[in-house]
């Protein structure tokens, strides 16, 4: 069976909301570590937003699925 | 990798040291806790063996328990949805059943299948001594329904079993959320829809996170 890409791009300037037990990360793909924690998923969203630079900012459920997707205006 | 099983890979059963048979619940509210299970498990470089993995009409289900419970050294059993949540609804004893088998499995046989070891997962720590009174003296984790928590308690269980290099539970918990990020937008080019996302084959949703972690090698082990 020919490889097929499982990989979206860029990957690299996404970011992403994440579900954590103590509230929200905010973490740039390709970093090793959250940018930033916040207490509600709101002020994460907005801190997402802010760190994208207009680029993807991709908020998850507590389960780790996609719950937004809002797409940057570059790609589109 | 670090090995949690050098020397045992002289089992009539080839993988039978990363082999991890999984006996859980195979419904709709169970999803959000199997698939960062399978995740993990297959992040931590072992074969989640599953009863969904084929689908044959013609085959036994309890013979293909058996013989997913015998070609694998571990086994991780959530019995947290044994309890009928509602009047006149049945409570579920499949997961019991296949946790029994598996313990007989280790105590009735010799050799390699007594190095056998498993993971019991329940809801809360202590609920289940109320219906399996036998295990009392068993040592389980609790996830509490969530699904972050079940990626750091497999997690963690891997490492006390002697697995190094493990990267952390938040760690995999994070490269969870970007797969699922790919694995949506990947699978939505390719045409499927939520629900073809919802209801996916678990067979098809490892080989997907086998690519995806062959894919994106970075903190893998």
């Amino acid at each position: 069976m020919a490889k097929r890409s499982t990989s979206a791009s860029p990957k690299n300037q996404r970011v992403h909301v994440i579900s954590r037990k103590d509230g929200w990360a905010v973490k740039k793909e390709g970093n090793t570590k959250a940018s930033k924690l916040f207490g509600q998923k709101e002020a994460a969203v907005e801190g997402a937003r802010k760190l994208s630079k207009g680029h993807d900012v991709i908020v998850h459920k507590k389960d780790g699925s996609i719950q937004r997707w809002e797409r940057s205006p570059k790609d589109s | 990798m670090g090995e949690v099983s050098q020397g045992l890979m002289n089992s009539s059963y080839p993988d039978f040291s990363r082999n991890v048979f999984i006996n859980c619940p195979f419904d709709p509210e169970y999803v959000p806790l199997l698939r960062p299970l399978l995740f993990t498990v297959l992040f931590l470089n072992h074969n989640p063996r599953i009863a969904l993995e084929r689908f044959d009409s013609g085959e036994a289900r309890i013979n293909k328990i058996c013989e997913l419970i015998k070609c694998s050294r571990y086994s991780i059993h959530d019995i947290s949805r044994i309890r009928s949540k509602k009047r006149g609804e049945y409570y579920r004893l499949n997961m019991p059943l296949e946790l029994g088998i598996d313990i007989g499995c280790r105590l009735g046989n010799e050799g390699i299948l007594q190095s056998k070891t498993c993971l019991i997962l329940e809801k809360e720590k202590y609920r289940y001594q109320k219906a399996l009174s036998d295990l009392s003296n068993s040592d389980i984790k609790s996830h509490n329904d969530d699904p972050e928590t079940i990626v750091f308690q497999v997690r963690n269980w891997f490492t006390e079993l002697g697995l190094t290099n493990a990267p952390s539970a938040t760690r995999i918990w994070e490269r969870f959320n970007e797969f699922m990020a790919d694995f949506r937008e990947t699978r939505e080019r390719d045409g499927f829809k939520d629900r073809d996302l919802e209801f996916m084959p678990v067979p098809e949703y490892i080989n997907f996170i086998r690519e995806w972690i062959a894919g994106n090698p970075s903190h893998t082990i």
